[in-house]
Parts: structure tokens; C-alpha cells; sequence
């Protein structure tokens, strides 16, 4: 744990609050200028945001390795998907200095200890299937290139192995085989959150699959592919 | 006021009783009863109605009503069992007559006895609740002649016979069997009772042993009119010698035996069933069997239903027969004359039906859709007809053929895509000037424009318009030039609208020397009148007429196309070039350069030039020569190709990927304006409304409307309802 310091701050009230937050040193070395940054933003916004405000910062890469590093969580986990959840974090893999104290201050964090703290806490959430649900549907916007409408095939399923790891599905594995076989292209947020509906709701069997249950026309493909290769039987009506 | 109650007066009988004493009653009764005696002797005429009635008539004033009544019954009664007696005793024939004979005398007794009793008929007979004279005699008829042992079942076997010999084609007595099925209708109930149902019963299985015997040896034809013939009998006897309620009841038995009982086995008779006789266009036989089936239940549906499954079946073959799919133009006519032949059998031996009809329409759009070519060889048919199939013929009978592709038109369920077609084979025909009748051309645009509305022919009204404004353009550069042209080459421009024409625009090649001035000058011409416009010669169309002259100077006037021209005007120069050099100085693109050199060099003739080597392909190291030795016994020479022809393979392929990138955004705007004005909707519900929005152009699958809608919600026009997944949004 960090001792306190006080110190004079440059912005806004956000500091006077963190002032004697053990945080607060870390705030600084997380924290990387954008000018600073080799990693490249997410273009328009962080440019923007530049332009409007030399002092945005965002937390990158870099600055991720360390958080997880000092939370003591591999930055693959899941949790931190969870993170930013709360965040309300715009693009995975950078936090904007808003987004990030806004999240600390909605989850109630002032030190290290209690973000650690947080953490078993916030996988616990992934249990509950309202919370769940909100996660997935979070995770595309998030997931995705800033600027596009839709989400790069390699990157869902990518999303799709982690999350399902959590709520077991296990038709995962054929739908990734499926999409890289048949589709080989981007995926709709339709696609992504029919799809949570259609695992949590459709049986194994596809015994209450209804082809006129107006499911968008790559899970109709889906069920398509897997009774012509017999991965699944469906009883005979 | 005071209830004033009024006085009735009362006229009393007398007090006093007139009595008479009871052997005068029997007196008089046995006077009556001499009389009936006589009556029954035919011995009527020494009577005197006068007395009798007055006898009758006193009887019953002085209370003996009831003897008079009951000496009558068993007067009448003994009679009759001698009446009885002498009908059982006649022998074979005679019993009828002597039945017909008795009754009639029965009949006559019956009038006189009740005229003589009409007193007591008055008066004694309703206050006692008896039965009224003349009633009373034809019971006792009934009873005892009728319904007695010996006459009651030889009444009606020797009925029955007669009937069963005049079915085998005996003549029989009419007359007599008339008077007797009416006094057994006299009788009340007993003519049903006792003869007509027993009656129905024998004829039911007299009909159905002959329908048997009938179905094994005859033909469906031969069969179906002895079917008639017995009911026109059947019908015939009835208004001879039955009551008239029996012929609804007879009719009903003879259709039931002979028609319902084998429907099934004469439509589908070998040989000579219905399908044989749709074939062989028997229009008799084929109304007869409209007219008998259509008195039974489901008779007309089960003609019907074979009839559409034959039709579908020899339609479907039709449309899915490679012979006859190799020329369009035949196919159609094939489909046409099938159409003819149908609509010709249901007016005359269908009665116009209206069922049949339908049924005959559904039937073609079944199998009009089978073979998703049927839209272009339809085009192909009309371009056909318009192009020289309807040369001299009169303006009516154009409109009848036009109004027949008309129909066939209107079975097709991708009507777009005989759009796409149509619009490319009035180009050529336009194009090339090649048209029978520029009337006929424009009545099947209004035709197309009556049936799908403006939008399918505005731009095909836009083509018609570019070819007279074109006449008018060159009118006017002509007139502008004056002098200056003179000898050189005499131009004929066509200026196409982009957009209004299927053409697709191309690169132009290298023109001749010889042309390109009256070509510019046409441009700078047009551009002069017309700023802001580009104008881009379509060197991949057009033809030229070039005058050439042959060893032995001989003359030919070769029409050809622009490439061809360009290709040929090089040889004025040089006497050889190989292909690369053609292709250099021509830059026209490779494959087109194959083909026209193949239709200049390698058919035979009309090879005005010559190949080295002879082979049937060109090669990219081929020579071509002059051909000096060209002849042909015709000065003029046409070697373009400029007709339209059915698409090769890989062209259907394009022309319908073309058909199915542009049905998206007609499908998309369905959906929105769909949406916009329900605004909550769910799936099934689109696509059925999307459908039927569409059908008059296409039929949209259901895949796509899916696919349309999921680019839609990402676009963000529409939304999943949250609540519901199968409800859709509009977002505004």
C-alpha cells in the first residue's frame, strides 16, 4: 500500500477527492499522455478528444499491464471485462481518464486493497443472469473497432470462448466452427445478442427451435449445419 | 248506464215427437240397399234418384243415420269381396284390365251411392266424426281389393314386371299401367307405400347389376351414354304412367347406381378415360360426362381434380423437356396452343365453367414457374412476333396474339425478370430497325402498362423516345450541314438516354479514318444544341453497309456490324494482318474481336476475308488475308449478328445475379413502408405483407426478406422489440 501525499493537482474536483488516496501515485503511472502513447487510439475519438483537451488522458496498454499487474489478475481474465463493464468502457483495451474514476467512484474504490477486494465480487456477477445478459451485450460495443457497425469475426469468437467459459454452452465450439466454415465475415449486434437468447432458450436437442421463430438467418444456417452433419438429431415431429 | 241485458229468442222445435216406427226404417233400408245392389249390377237406370234420395234423406231426419251408415259399409263391403273374387280369377294379363275395369265401375257406383247419401254425408257423417262417403268407398276399395292377400303382392310383381320388360325393351301397355299407378295415388299413401318404394328398390338393383355388366364390356364413352339414354328413359316413363314426385326419386337411384357407384373406375378408364378424352379433344363425350357427373356429389370435382393433375403433369414435362426447350419460340407457341385447347374444351363441353377455369389457371402458373426461364423465352416470343412473325397480319389479329402473351404474362411469377429481358430485346429490335409494326410495338407496352403500372414501362417508353428524338437530331445536323459533307459517308445516329437502356456502356474503339470526321462532326453538332450532356459512341453496337469490290470487280454491298467495319477498313491499306496487328490498330476487346473475326472469316459464304490457318477458331497468331475470291449470288451481304438469341449459360447467370441485386432494395422499401405505417409488427406478419406487396413483380423468398430486415435493424431503421423477440420496431 502506498503512502498518502498530499499534493497540488492541476484539474479538477476529481483530485481533491483521491488527494489522500493511496491511488492517486498510481493514477499517475497508469495514466499515459496521449502524445506519449505508441500505441495507436481508436483514431477519430482520441483525436478529438485531443484536440478538444490536451489533458484527456486515456489508460492503454501499457498502462493496463500495470493495473492488472498491481490488482494481481491476468489482464486476459474476465473480470476485467467486468471492470469494464462498470467503467462503461467505450473501446476494450484503454480506459479514458472519465471513464475509469467515474467507475471507481460508482464501485465504491479508494485503494488498491479494495479493488482487489472488488474483483471476487465482481465475478460473482457474471453468475447472475440479468448481470450476465447486460455483460454480454456490453461486451460487443466494446469489443469492436470504434467506427465500425460491426464486430470482426476472429475477435467474437474470441469473446464468445471467454464468455462462454463462464456460462456454459455447449454448442460454443460448433458455432465458432461454423461462422470461420460458412460466414467468414463480420458479425451484426443482432447476430451477438440473438445468439445469447437462442443458447439460454433453445435445448440441445433443438427440440423448441421454431423456424419461424424469426432468429436472424445465421443461427436458421446454424441449425441448418447441424442437422445436415448430424452433430445434433432433432426429433422427429 | 244500466247493463241492459238483451232478450235471444228462441225458436223451439216442436214439443211434440214425430215419430216413426222402426220397421218403416228397416223399409226404407232395404230399398237403399236394392239400389246400391243395382247400382253394382249396372242396373242403374230403373232408378229414381228422387225417391232414393228422399229415402236417404228420411232415414237420417228420423234418427237412423247410423243404420243407413252401417247397411251402407256392409253392402259395399260384400260387394267388393265379389269384386275381389272375379280380379283374382283373371288369368296372366287380364288381371289388370279387370282391376283397371272393376275400379272404373267402382268409381261410377261411388259418385251415384254418395249422391244419393248426400244428406246424411251433410249431417250425419261430421256430427258422428264418420268417414265422408266417397272417402269411405275408396278405403274399402283399398282394403278389400287392394290390400287383399291374393291381389296386394300380384298387384305389384305384375307392375314391377312390366316396368323390368319395358327396361328390356318390350313395348308395354302405358295407358293401363297410367290408370292404375293413379288410382293407387287416389288411394293416399298407398301408391308410395306400396308400389313406389318397392319400386325404387327393384330399380336400384336392376341398375346397379347393369351398370356392372356395362362397366365390364364397354368403354368410358359408349358407357356414359347408355348412362343417358337410361336416365332420359327413366324421365320419359315417369310423365308416361308415375306420379311426378317419383322422377326426382328415380333419377337419383339410376345417377347413384350407374354414375356415383363408378366414377371412379370411368375417369380412369384405360384408353378411353378422361384423360384420353382431354387428349384426343372428344368435346361430346366430354360434356356428356360434364353433364351426368355434375347430378352427383363431388361428380364435378373428381373431373376437376383429374384434369389438374393431368395438366400439371403434361405441363410439367413440357417445361422441363430438353427437346422442347431448345427453341423459345416454339416452346411458347406449344404453351400457347395448349392453353387454346383447353380454353376451347371447358367452353364447349364445360359449360364456361368457372371452377374449371381457375382450376386451368392454376394449373399453368404451376407449371409455368417450374423452369425459371419461361420469363425470357416468353420475351424471346414476342420478339419474335414483332420482329417478323406478324408481318402482314391485321391489326386485330396482332391484338389477339398479343393478348394471349398477355396471359401467359400474367402466370409468370418473376415478372421482373421478364422485364429485364423484354428490355433488352427492344433495345436489338430498335436498334437495328428491325420492328414488323411500330403500332404493335406500342400496344404491348400499353398492355404491360394496364397490367403492372407506369413504372415497368417508363423506361421502355423512354427507349421509344430516344429513337425519335434521335430521327429529329439527325433531321436537324443534316439540315445544318449543307455542302460540307458531299461525297464522304452518310452518317445515321441513334442518341441513347443511359439509364433508360439495358445497354451496358463500353470503351469505343478506333474508328476509320474514313469516319471519324462526319463522327465529330456530329458531336461537336449535338453538343452545340445540347450543353452539359457526354456523349460516348457505343462502338459495340451500330452497323454499317460498306461497298466492296471483289477480284473480277465484282460489287457487294456487306452490311456488318461497327467492330466488323473497323476490322474490314484496315484492308484498304494492306492486303494481311495478322491478329495482334487488327487488335492494336482496332483496340476492340479480345473476345468480341474473336467473334467477328469468325463471322468474317469462317462461314461459309460470307468469308470476305480470308484465315491462315483454315481452322474453325481464331488463334491469337492467326493471319488474315483479303479474300478476293469471295462470291455470292446476292449483292448485298449481311454478316452481323444482331438478332436476339436465348443467353448462353454464364449470361442467365449474370442477367438473374443482376435481377436478384435489384429485388433487395424493392424488398427493402416494402419493409419500411410497411413498418412505418404498423409500426409494430412481427415476423410472419412482414413477410406475408412484403409478399403480397411484391407479387405482382415477384416472389420474394422468405431467406431474404430475413436478411433484408437484419441489415435493416443495423442501420438502426428498425428494432427487436424488447419484450418480444419476434416483434419488430420501426424506428422513426
Amino acid at each position: 500500500m502506498e503512502e498518502e501525499e498530499a499534493g497540488t493537482m492541476v484539474h479538477t474536483n476529481f483530485y481533491c477527492h483521491l488527494g489522500n488516496w493511496g491511488i492517486l501515485k498510481k493514477l499517475e503511472q497508469w495514466f499515459i499522455p496521449i502524445s506519449m502513447s505508441p500505441w495507436k487510439l481508436g483514431e477519430k475519438a482520441a483525436l478529438q478528444a485531443l484536440k478538444a483537451n490536451p489533458y484527456v488522458d486515456m489508460i492503454v496498454v501499457d498502462g493496463i499491464s500495470l493495473l492488472c499487474t498491481d490488482l494481481q489478475v491476468d489482464p486476459q481474465d474476465i473480470v476485467m471485462l467486468v471492470v469494464s463493464w462498470h467503467m462503461k468502457a467505450a473501446t476494450m483495451c484503454e480506459f479514458s481518464r472519465q471513464e475509469f474514476i467515474g467507475g471507481l467512484q460508482s464501485l465504491g474504490i479508494d485503494t488498491i486493497e479494495k479493488f482487489r477486494e472488488k474483483l471476487s465480487y465482481m465475478r460473482s456477477e457474471l453468475r447472475d443472469d440479468q448481470r450476465f445478459r447486460e455483460i454480454y451485450n456490453f461486451s460487443f460495443g466494446w469489443a469492436k473497432e470504434k467506427g465500425q457497425k460491426s464486430l470482426a469475426l476472429e475477435t467474437a469468437i474470441g469473446m464468445w470462448q471467454l464468455l462462454f467459459a463462464e456460462w456454459h454452452w455447449p454448442l460454443v465450439d460448433h458455432w465458432c466452427q461454423f461462422l470461420q466454415l460458412k460466414h467468414n465475415k463480420a458479425i451484426s449486434r443482432d447476430t451477438w445478442s440473438q445468439l445469447l437468447e437462442f443458447a439460454k432458450t433453445i435445448d440441445l436437442q433443438l427440440s423448441n427451435y421454431d423456424e419461424e421463430g424469426a432468429w436472424p438467418y445465421l443461427i436458421d444456417e446454424f441449425v441448418e449445419y447441424l442437422t445436415e452433419n448430424g452433430i445434433v438429431q432433432r426429433p422427429q415431429n | 248506464m244500466s247493463a241492459q241485458k238483451r232478450r235471444t229468442f228462441k225458436i223451439e222445435a216442436f214439443k211434440h215427437r214425430v215419430e216413426i216406427d222402426p220397421k218403416y226404417a228397416e223399409r226404407t233400408w232395404k230399398v237403399l240397399e236394392h239400389a246400391i245392389h243395382e247400382i253394382y249390377n249396372h242396373n242403374a237406370s230403373g232408378l229414381s234418384f228422387e225417391e232414393l234420395y228422399r229415402n236417404a234423406y228420411n232415414m237420417v231426419l228420423h234418427k237412423y243415420g247410423e243404420k243407413l251408415y252401417s247397411g251402407l259399409v256392409t253392402t259395399m263391403t260384400g260387394h267388393l269381396k265379389e269384386i275381389a273374387k272375379s280380379i283374382e280369377d283373371a288369368q296372366g294379363s287380364l288381371f289388370l284390365e279387370e282391376l283397371d275395369r272393376k275400379w272404373g265401375e267402382h268409381n261410377k257406383a261411388l259418385q251415384m251411392i254418395r249422391d244419393i247419401m248426400m244428406y246424411m254425408d251433410r249431417t250425419f257423417v261430421p256430427s258422428s266424426g264418420r268417414t265422408p262417403v266417397h272417402d269411405l268407398g275408396l278405403n274399402l276399395w283399398r282394403d278389400n281389393i287392394i290390400h287383399s292377400s291374393k291381389i296386394q303382392s300380384r298387384l305389384l310383381d305384375t307392375l314391377l314386371d312390366l316396368i323390368h320388360r319395358e327396361r328390356k325393351g318390350e313395348v308395354i301397355n302405358r295407358g293401363l299401367m297410367r290408370n292404375i299407378t293413379k288410382m293407387l295415388m287416389d288411394l293416399g299413401p298407398v301408391y308410395q307405400e306400396d308400389f313406389e318404394k318397392p319400386f325404387l328398390e327393384v330399380s336400384a338393383s336392376f341398375y346397379s347389376g347393369e351398370s356392372q355388366q356395362l362397366i365390364e364390356c364397354c368403354d368410358c364413352g359408349e358407357y356414359l351414354r347408355k348412362a343417358e339414354k337410361r336416365l332420359s328413359e327413366e324421365t320419359e316413363r315417369v310423365s308416361h304412367y308415375l306420379d311426378s314426385g317419383s322422377e326426382v326419386k328415380i333419377t337419383s337411384v339410376v345417377e347413384g347406381e350407374m354414375i356415383a357407384n363408378h366414377m371412379q373406375r370411368l375417369v380412369h378408364m384405360e384408353n378411353s378415360g378422361l384423360v384420353n378424352m382431354l387428349v384426343d379433344d372428344k368435346y361430346e363425350d366430354l360434356a356428356r360426362m360434364y353433364n351426368l357427373f355434375r347430378r352427383v356429389t363431388d361428380g364435378l370435382l373428381m373431373i376437376r381434380d383429374v384434369m389438374t393433375l393431368h395438366l400439371r403433369e403434361t405441363g410439367r414435362q413440357l417445361v422441363s423437356d430438353p427437346e422442347k426447350l431448345k427453341d423459345p419460340v416454339d416452346f411458347v407457341q406449344h404453351l400457347l396452343d395448349e392453353k387454346d385447347k383447353y380454353d376451347l374444351i371447358i367452353s364447349k363441353s364445360f359449360n364456361n365453367d368457372k371452377t374449371f377455369q381457375n382450376a386451368l389457371n392454376s394449373s399453368f402458373e404451376y407449371f409455368i414457374n417450374l423452369n425459371n426461364r419461361s420469363p425470357e423465352f416468353i420475351s424471346l416470343y414476342v420478339d419474335d412476333k414483332l420482329r417478323k412473325g406478324l408481318k402482314g397480319v391485321s391489326e386485330e389479329d396482332v391484338e389477339v396474339v398479343l393478348d394471349k402473351v398477355m396471359m401467359l404474362f400474367r402466370y409468370l411469377q418473376e415478372k421482373d425478370v421478364f422485364e429485364k429481358y423484354y428490355k433488352q430485346h427492344l433495345a436489338k429490335r430498335l436498334l437495328s430497325g428491325k420492328t414488323v409494326s411500330d403500332d404493335a410495338e406500342r400496344s404491348m407496352i400499353v398492355k404491360l402498362k394496364t397490367e403492372c403500372g407506369y413504372q415497368f414501362t417508363s423506361k421502355l417508353e423512354g427507349m421509344f423516345t430516344d429513337m425519335k428524338t434521335s430521327v429529329d437530331t439527325l433531321q436537324g445536323f443534316y439540315a445544318s450541314q449543307h455542302a460540307e459533307i458531299g461525297d464522304g459517308p452518310t452518317l445515321a445516329v441513334q442518341v441513347l438516354t443511359t439509364g433508360s437502356w439495358p445497354t451496358q456502356p463500353s470503351a469505343p474503339c478506333n474508328l476509320p479514318t474514313e469516319i471519324i470526321g462526319i463522327c465529330e462532326k456530329f458531336r461537336t453538332y449535338y453538343l452545340g444544341t445540347h450543353t452539359g450532356r457526354r456523349l460516348t459512341w457505343q462502338t459495340n453496337m451500330g452497323t454499317a453497309d460498306i461497298k466492296a469490290t471483289f477480284g473480277k470487280a465484282q460489287k457487294h454491298e456487306l452490311n456488318v456490324s461497327t467492330y466488323q467495319m473497323c476490322i474490314l477498313m484496315l484492308f484498304n491499306s494492306v492486303d494481311r494482318l495478322s491478329y495482334k496487328e487488327i487488335e492494336q490498330a482496332t483496340e476492340i476487346p479480345a473476345s468480341d474481336l474473336k467473334r467477328c473475326l469468325q463471322s468474317l472469316a469462317c462461314v461459309k459464304g460470307k468469308n470476305v476475308l480470308r484465315k491462315e490457318p483454315m481452322s474453325k477458331d481464331i488463334a491469337e497468331d492467326d493471319a488474315f488475308y483479303f479474300n478476293d475470291k469471295f462470291t455470292s449470288k446476292f449483292i448485298k451481304v449481311k454478316i452481323g449478328t444482331v438478332a436476339a438469341q436465348k443467353e448462353s449459360e454464364p449470361e442467365k447467370q449474370e442477367t438473374r445475379q443482376r435481377v436478384e441485386e435489384d429485388r433487395k432494395p424493392q424488398i427493402e422499401a416494402a419493409i419500411v413502408r410497411i413498418m412505418k405505417s404498423r409500426r409494430v409488427l412481427d415476423h410472419n406478419t412482414i413477410v406475408t405483407e412484403v409478399t403480397s406487396q411484391l407479387q405482382s413483380r415477384f416472389l420474394p423468398n422468405p431467406v431474404v426478406i430475413k436478411k433484408r430486415i437484419e441489415s435493416l435493424i443495423e442501420r438502426e431503421f428498425l428494432e427487436r422489440d424488447k419484450a418480444d423477440r419476434k416483434l419488430y420496431r420501426y424506428l422513426a
